[in-house]
C-alpha cells in the first residue's frame, strides 16, 4: 500500500498539468446532494441550550445558528450577528442582528429570541461558568441586544459560538418547562441552515436545506443524513464502500490505521482545537490514600505514558501534559511532565507511609473505566499492570453502560477513573469546571468530580477568568497549569486522537475550516459529483 | 450410589447377568470406559488442562497481566513460546492462567445448571400433575428465550464479575437437564424398587433424593460433562463480547481482546481458540465415554 502511495505521488506530479482543468471545475461549490454522516451515538434531543456533548452539538449546530462563528485560526466572524462590540470596560456586549434572518417556521429572529436563548442557557446548560457573569440581556430594539456582564468575561465570544450559544425561538420554547418540551426532538423549529425533516430515536436524523436561510445561496447541501453507527467495524465498512461520506470524532486506532489505506478517504485531525479533548486518570481526592498528593504524584510517575500511547493509539495520539489542550492559545508546556520513574514513585509512596506488605502490596484500590470501545478497557488493563509494579493492587470496575459509569463518577462513588474531558474553547468554559472547588456538584456529569480543593488554584482561575488582556491572561493560566499539574488531582495521559474521516471524491469544503469542526454549521460543505 | 446400583443392576432386566456383571460395578465402569479410546484421549487432555490450571502458579511465577515485551510478537520471538498479545503480555502464561478461570466458570456454571435442572426436573417428574404442568411451562419459557442474549442481559444488568458470568450461564442452560431429569423420574417412579420403598413408608424426600436420584444420575452425569463444554463456549462468547470480568484472564477474554488484530497477529486468537477447542472436545469425548460406561447394553458385547 505504501509503495502504491509513493507511486501515486510520483504519478500525480506528472499528471498535474493535464489534470489542471478538472480540479478547477470541481473547486466551484454547487448546490444539491446528500451528505451521509455517521457517528457512534445519537442524542435524544437537539436543544443545545440545555445540554452539552457532541451528539447533541453536531446536529444542533446544523439546525440552530449561533451569533458568531469561528474560523480555524480562533478568529470570530459574524454569523447570526451582523456585528458585535464588547464595551471598553468589558461589562457589556452589543449585538446587532441580521435583519433578514427567520426561524424555520418563518418568524423573524429578533433580539427577544437572543435574550431568551441566553437566559435559557444560563439557567439550564451544564456549563455554569459559560454565562455566569451575564446579569441581564436588554433589547433596545428588534435587532439589537445588549448582554450585560457583572465582570469582564473574556470567554463571552466563544460562548456565543457553535453549540454553546445557539439561538432558539422564544415563541416555541418559551412556554412551560423547556427540558420537557417535545419540540426539542420532534417538529423542531430552528434558526440554522438545515431543518429537521425526520428523527428516528436511536437510529438516524434527516435534515433538509432551509430555503430561507439568512446567508444568501447557502447551504449547498440539500440534505444531511446523520446515522448512528456504534460498531467500529460497521463504520469502517460504510466508509470504505462509500455508503457514508463523513465520520467525525474517529479515534479508534484500528479504524484509523485501516482507513488510512483507503484511496478515496482523507483523515484529518483538524477541527478539534476548540473541543480540546484530553484523556486522563482521575482520583477521588477525598478518599484515602488519594487525599495525599504524594500518592497521586507517585502514580503519575509510575505510569509509562509514552508506552501507553504507543500501544493504545498506534502513533495517532499525542501526549497531554496539563489541564489545557495544546491546541489552545493558553497552553503552557512549562509543567512537571511526570517522566516515567519507578524509583521516584516508590520513594513517594514510602514517604506517604504506604510500605509494601509481605506480598509486596502497598494498598488495594479500584479503577473505573468508560464502557464501550476496546481502547478504554486496554487503557485500564495497562494502568493496572503498571501500578502493580509499584505495589498498588488495582481491581478494575467495569460499568454495564455509559450512563452507569457517568452515575458512578458524578456520584463520587469511585477511587480512580479514566476520563475524557473536553476544553470547550475557552478555559473558563471547559477547564475551570474540573478544578474549581465551587464546582463540586454531586450528580452532575463532568463537574469537579475529583473534589479537588485548592484555594490558590481557585484564586488564580478567578483572576484569569476576568482578565481581558491576552498576554496577562496567558501568564495567569501558565501559572495555573503548573500548580494543577503539581497538585495532580488528575494524571494527564494524552490528547484524544480525534480525526474527521471523509470521502474526498465526494465531499467539497469539508467541515474542518473551523476550530469547532463538525460542531459548526456545514453550510459551506458541498457534494462534488 | 453404588449401593443403589447393586440393588438395581440395570433397567429392570435381571436376567442379563453375565461374567462382567459379577465384578465390582466401579471396575466394570472403568473397563467399559477404557474400551473407548477416544474417551481415554479426552480424559488425558482434560487431566492435562486441569493440571495446568491447578499448578500454574507453581510452574510459572508470572502475572498473566504483566506486560513483558513488545505487543504482538510472533510465537517464539523474544523467548515467548506462543508470542505476545496486543498489550505485550505473554500469551503462553495467559493461556495457562486462563485455564483456571475458564475451568472454574465452566465447572461452576455446569454445577448451577445441574442443581437447578435436577431440582425442577425431579419435582416435575415425581409429583406430576399440576406441579409438572407449572414447572414445565416455566422450563419452556426459559427454553424459548435465546440463551446468549439472556446471558448478555444478565451480565450487563449485574456488573461483569466471574460469579455473575457463571450464574448467567447456569440460569440460561438448565432447561435441558430439567427435561432429562423429568423423563428419568417419570420412568423410575413406576419401578418396583420405588414402589417397595414407598410401601415401607419412605417419605417423598427420601424417595426422590435417595431412591430415584442415584438411578437417574448416569444420563445426567453424561449431560453434565457436555454442559461443562457448553459453559466454556458460553464464557468465551461472553468474554468475546466484552462481557467478562476484566480482572481475570480467560481464554474468551484473550480472543475478545485480540480480535481487532486478527489480520495482523492471527496467533493471538488461534492459540486461545485451540485451547477452547481442545477442552470442549475433551469434555464431549468424556461424555461419550461415560455414556458407554453407564450403558449396560454395551457390556454384553
Amino acid at each position: 500500500m505504501n509503495r502504491f502511495f509513493r507511486m501515486a505521488a510520483g504519478g500525480a506530479a506528472l499528471l498535474a498539468a493535464t489534470a489542471m482543468s478538472v480540479p478547477m471545475a470541481q473547486a466551484e461549490p454547487k448546490q444539491g446532494g446528500t451528505l451521509t454522516m455517521i457517528y457512534r451515538i445519537i442524542a435524544g434531543h437537539f436543544n443545545a441550550t440545555i445540554a452539552s456533548g457532541t451528539p447533541t452539538g453536531i446536529p444542533a449546530t446544523q439546525m440552530f445558528a449561533a451569533l458568531i462563528r469561528y474560523d480555524d485560526q480562533w478568529r470570530p466572524h459574524p454569523y447570526l450577528a451582523e456585528s458585535w462590540k464588547i464595551a471598553d470596560d468589558g461589562l457589556s456586549v452589543q449585538v446587532n442582528l441580521r435583519k433578514n434572518a427567520v426561524f424555520h417556521d418563518g418568524h423573524p429572529i429578533t433580539s427577544e429570541d437572543v435574550a431568551f436563548s441566553i437566559e435559557t442557557i444560563k439557567a439550564n446548560h451544564p456549563f455554569k461558568t459559560m454565562y455566569a457573569p451575564v446579569t441581564k440581556v436588554t433589547t433596545p430594539d428588534k435587532y439589537t441586544a445588549i448582554i450585560h456582564l457583572s465582570a469582564p468575561h473574556p470567554a463571552i465570544e466563544l460562548a456565543m459560538s457553535s453549540q454553546l450559544g445557539v439561538i432558539i425561538p422564544k415563541h416555541i420554547y418559551g412556554e412551560g418547562n423547556i427540558r420537557k418540551n417535545p419540540r426539542n426532538s420532534q417538529n423542531l423549529v430552528g434558526s440554522g441552515p438545515f431543518k429537521l425533516k425526520e428523527f428516528k430515536p436511536g437510529e438516524y436524523i434527516i435534515m433538509e436545506r432551509f430555503e430561507d436561510f439568512f446567508l444568501e445561496g447557502r447551504p449547498y447541501l440539500d440534505r444531511i443524513v446523520f446515522k448512528k453507527m456504534s460498531e467500529s467495524t460497521s463504520r469502517i465498512i460504510a466508509l470504505e464502500t462509500g455508503k457514508a461520506d463523513i465520520s467525525p470524532f474517529a479515534s479508534d486506532p484500528q479504524e484509523l490505521t485501516r482507513l488510512k489505506k483507503s484511496k478515496h478517504l482523507t483523515l484529518t485531525p483538524d477541527g478539534y482545537s476548540a473541543i480540546g479533548p484530553l484523556n486522563w486518570l482521575a482520583f477521588n481526592t477525598t478518599r484515602k490514600p488519594f487525599d495525599d498528593k504524594r500518592v497521586r504524584q507517585a502514580i503519575g510517575y509510575a505510569m509509562n505514558k509514552e508506552l501507553m500511547i504507543k500501544i493504545l493509539y498506534s502513533g495517532f495520539a499525542k501526549r497531554a501534559t496539563g489541564p489545557i489542550h495544546p491546541g489552545s492559545a493558553f497552553y503552557s508546556s512549562d509543567v512537571n511532565n511526570y517522566a516515567y520513574d519507578m524509583a521516584k514513585a516508590k520513594a513517594l509512596l514510602d514517604a506517604a507511609g504506604l510500605k509494601p506488605d509481605a506480598d509486596g502490596i502497598r494498598f488495594k484500590t479500584t479503577l473505573n473505566f468508560i464502557p464501550g470501545g476496546a481502547v478504554w478497557k486496554r487503557w485500564s488493563e495497562i494502568t493496572k499492570a503498571q501500578l502493580k509494579k509499584i505495589g498498588i493492587d488495582v481491581t478494575l470496575k467495569a460499568s454495564s453502560d455509559f450512563r452507569s459509569w457517568i452515575k458512578t463518577v458524578a456520584g463520587h462513588d469511585f477511587d480512580m477513573t479514566l476520563d475524557s474531558v473536553f476544553n470547550w474553547g475557552d478555559p473558563v468554559i471547559g477547564v475551570h469546571r474540573t478544578y474549581q472547588s465551587t464546582n463540586i456538584r454531586k450528580g452532575v456529569p463532568w463537574h469537579n468530580t475529583q473534589q479537588f480543593r485548592n484555594a490558590d488554584v481557585d484564586a488564580i482561575m478567578e483572576k484569569a477568568g476576568l482578565e481581558n488582556d491576552l498576554a496577562k491572561r496567558k501568564a495567569l493560566y501558565a501559572q495555573m497549569q503548573k500548580m494543577v499539574v503539581e497538585e495532580a488531582p488528575v494524571i494527564y495521559i494524552n490528547e484524544s486522537p480525534y480525526h474527521t474521516i471523509y470521502n474526498h471524491d465526494r465531499v467539497g469544503n469539508p467541515p474542518t475550516d473551523s476550530i469547532w469542526g463538525t460542531s459548526s454549521p456545514m453550510d459551506n460543505v458541498y457534494i462534488k459529483q | 450410589m453404588s449401593d443403589a446400583k447393586n440393588t438395581t443392576p440395570s433397567n429392570g432386566s435381571p436376567g442379563d447377568v453375565d461374567e462382567i456383571f459379577v465384578e465390582h460395578p466401579f471396575r466394570q465402569f472403568v473397563v467399559m470406559y477404557m474400551r473407548n479410546y477416544a474417551a481415554v484421549a479426552g480424559l488425558f487432555v482434560f487431566v492435562l488442562i486441569v493440571g495446568a490450571a491447578l499448578f500454574a502458579p507453581l510452574i510459572l511465577d508470572l502475572d498473566p497481566f504483566e506486560m513483558v515485551d513488545a505487543p504482538l510478537l510472533r510465537p517464539g520471538e523474544g523467548g515467548h513460546l506462543l508470542g505476545t498479545d496486543n498489550l505485550g503480555r505473554d500469551l503462553f502464561v495467559a493461556i495457562i492462567y486462563g485455564a483456571r478461570v475458564t475451568m472454574a466458570v465452566g465447572g461452576a456454571a455446569a454445577g448451577i445448571t445441574l442443581v437447578i435442572g435436577l431440582t425442577i426436573g425431579a419435582m416435575a417428574g415425581y409429583y406430576r400433575g399440576w406441579v409438572d404442568e407449572v414447572l414445565m411451562r416455566i422450563t419452556e419459557f426459559f427454553q424459548v428465550l435465546p440463551p446468549l442474549l439472556l446471558a448478555m442481559v444478565l451480565v450487563a444488568l449485574f456488573s461483569p464479575t466471574l460469579e455473575t458470568v457463571a450464574i448467567a450461564i447456569g440460569v440460561v442452560s438448565w432447561t435441558g437437564v430439567a427435561r432429562l431429569a423429568r423423563a428419568e423420574f417419570l420412568r423410575l417412579r413406576e419401578q418396583e424398587f420405588v414402589k417397595a420403598a414407598r410401601s415401607i413408608g419412605a417419605r417423598d424426600r427420601r424417595i426422590i433424593w435417595l431412591v430415584i436420584m442415584p438411578n437417574a444420575l448416569p444420563p445426567l452425569i453424561v449431560n453434565a460433562a457436555l454442559t461443562v463444554g457448553i459453559a466454556i463456549l458460553f464464557e468465551a462468547a461472553l468474554s468475546f463480547l466484552g462481557l467478562s470480568d476484566p480482572n481475570v484472564m480467560s481464554w474468551g477474554k484473550l480472543i475478545g481482546d485480540n480480535r481487532d488484530y486478527l489480520l495482523d497477529a492471527p496467533w493471538t486468537i488461534t492459540f486461545p481458540g485451540v485451547a477452547i477447542f481442545l477442552t470442549v472436545l475433551s469434555m464431549s469425548l468424556i461424555g461419550d465415554g461415560l455414556t458407554d460406561a453407564f450403558n449396560p447394553k454395551l457390556r454384553e458385547r
